[in-house]
């Protein structure tokens, strides 16, 4: 058996991989086992498999209910939000780096703009809280000091989008633009050199040298965080917002639908749970296939498989 | 006449990059002032909410924190499973990685697929709750907060194409002679890898640190509470303050201890910071671009 000899003559290189091969068995294959809960009725007392098969009532349950257009739609345009601003903004924090001649400056700035990514979001929601809270909030201060309309923050569900957007831009953008300027930095300075010589300028040289040659990257990119677009930021939503129903309509998402229905008390809660993870599991798949199948069509060495 | 117009752009384009530069640093730089300052700033006048300069200091409601007995039982358990958590993270993540870059590995391949499959098909919340909570029985316990961080793809991803970058000769001479798998892994790829470990050693360590949704989830026991949970129980309920200190005697705002809890909580990060960030551009980068 070839397989087996394989196996005998690199058992050690085997055996290294080992850890991680039986780790993966037990959190992410042995927990795939409860998508079935999604049609059945899960009593702990049963089991897994001992629960009563009720077909598809739980997705019948979720797909009949008010939630789930709520949910799948506010998912995606929080994901659309989040990957435009988070482009955009990441990719001229590169830009913009790559302008900077000061090296001091340049790498202390970076320091900084690197940061919020190391924070947990617990953290953040407490700056969140300082700055937009109630009357005291900072916001609310400095409008009302300006004379101007104060806004009740924590129960205005339209301005949430725009704020968790920047949020994630603040706490991401820096950390998302090290790739950028990396790939900047590995550009050839001759095409820099030749454009000099023809009297190119040097927001000339970006439009038209840099920012062509970023492409592949900017697309690959992107196209790998629409892949995810059905999965919502669990930690940054549930974190700011968390059990605030005040803001729902547009805050929440499948993710923390599912954690919700999961905590609730009802006697159904698991698998109702279950059945919107597995219609978030089935979408993420298809989605995440269809965009890499885009990227192997752009640029096959950047696709994930 | 060419030159001077260069001159021009040049200096229009730097300017610009400084401004936006400057401000998009000073914008991420301003909350972190803001509870700094805050923490210290004195009881009355943090009733009136925040100030980019305090008038009067005050280490009241440090001294709050570090009279209870909370804040000590939540560092001790955020270090230990910084600590254990990250060691077995990256051993873990590094061997794997490295035997999925080996070329005489026939099923590398396959190996990676077995990663690969759990990113496209996830799994999902409720298995994850009952693996944890029912199946492995590890509710209150400190398991719960390490063995599910264990292991990140892709920090595995990563490696990986780091290892790739790794010239394949200084595997061959040490197999010429003789040398153990292990020996060869630990003791001549390690020393040769140190921007990417270290990477992938900041990461694991940031993501057991920062971790607050393991506890929330499976944690009830106080005593068995990471910092970042306290933050939460200190910040979702103002009440909570006789959590951290039972015998209140030092007159302190809900706010003010929020924001030393907060200070308590990345002081470690700020502090190690300026040390690792040459070391994670670095990994980062060559992982990234090369692979």
């Amino acid at each position: 058996m070839n397989f087996l000899r394989e196996l005998r003559k690199n058992k050690w290189l085997y055996a290294m991989a080992l850890p991680v091969l039986v780790y993966v068995l037990i959190f992410s294959y042995l927990p795939m086992s409860a998508h079935v809960l999604a049609f059945k009725q899960f009593r702990p007392i049963d089991g897994l498999w001992g629960s009563k098969w009720v077909g598809l009532d739980n997705l019948k349950f979720f797909f009949t209910g008010p939630d789930w257009l709520r949910v799948t739609i506010n998912t995606i345009y929080l994901n659309f939000l989040f990957i435009t601003a988070g482009t955009i903004t990441a990719l001229l924090i590169a830009l913009m780096l790559n302008e900077i001649r000061q090296a001091l400056f340049k790498r202390i700035s970076q320091s900084i703009v690197i940061l919020p990514h190391f924070i947990s979001i617990m953290v953040v929601n407490l700056m969140v809280l300082n700055f937009f809270n109630g009357q005291d909030g900072m916001i609310n201060r400095v409008l009302e000091n300006a004379g101007l309309q104060t806004v009740d923050w924590f129960q205005t569900p339209s301005v949430w989008p725009f704020l968790l957007t920047f949020i994630f831009v603040w706490k991401g953008a820096g950390w998302n633009s090290i790739i950028y300027l990396a790939t900047i930095t590995g550009f050839s300075e001759e095409y820099y050199e030749s454009a000099r010589m023809d009297g190119a300028k040097r927001w000339q040289q970006i439009w038209y040298i840099t920012l062509p040659l970023l492409r592949p990257t900017i697309i690959v990119l992107t196209l790998l965080a629409l892949g995810r677009i059905f999965y919502g930021d669990f930690g940054l939503i549930y974190g700011i917002i968390g059990d605030n129903s005040l803001l729902f309509d547009t805050t929440d998402v499948i993710d923390t639908y599912i954690y919700r229905s999961l905590r609730s008390a009802g006697m159904n809660s698991y698998s109702n749970a279950a059945a919107v993870g597995l219609f978030q599991s089935i979408m993420g798949l298809i989605t995440i296939l269809f965009f890499n199948w885009i990227v192997r069509r752009v640029d096959n060495d950047s696709s994930l498989f | 006449m060419r030159m001077g117009q260069r001159d021009a752009s040049q200096w229009l384009v730097s300017v610009a990059a400084y401004l936006y530069i400057g401000g998009f640093a000073l914008l991420c730089l301003i909350p972190f002032w803001l509870v700094y300052i805050g923490s210290f700033t004195a009881e009355h006048q943090i009733v009136r909410g925040f100030r980019m300069f305090p008038t009067e200091f005050s280490l009241d409601s440090y001294r709050f924190l570090f009279k209870g007995n909370q804040v000590y039982r939540s560092g001790l358990v955020s270090i230990f499973i910084t600590l254990v958590g990250t060691t077995g993270a990256v051993l873990m993540t590094s061997m794997f990685s490295y035997v999925v870059s080996h070329q005489k590995v026939k099923y590398r391949n396959v190996l990676s697929f077995y990663i690969y499959l759990t990113m496209l098909f996830t799994p999902g919340l409720v298995g994850y709750y009952l693996l944890i909570s029912n199946w492995l029985d590890l509710r209150d316990s400190l398991l719960a907060l390490i063995l599910p961080l264990l292991f990140t793809p892709f920090n595995a991803f990563l490696m990986t194409s780091y290892f790739r970058t790794l010239p394949f000769e200084l595997n061959e001479a040490a197999t010429m002679d003789g040398a153990h798998e292990l020996y060869i892994f630990f003791r001549i790829i390690w020393p040769v890898s140190m921007p990417i470990i270290a990477t992938i050693t900041l990461f694991y360590a940031l993501s057991y640190w920062n971790d607050w949704f393991n506890a929330l989830m499976f944690i009830d026991n106080p005593e068995n509470h990471p910092l970042q949970m306290m933050l939460r129980r200190v910040v979702s309920n103002a009440q909570n303050l006789d959590y951290l200190n039972a015998n209140v005697n030092i007159p302190v705002t809900a706010s003010g201890v929020q924001l030393s809890t907060v200070c308590v909580t990345i002081g470690p990060i700020i502090f190690l910071y300026p040390f690792l960030q040459r070391y994670f551009v670095k990994g980062l980068t060559i992982g990234a671009v090369k692979g």
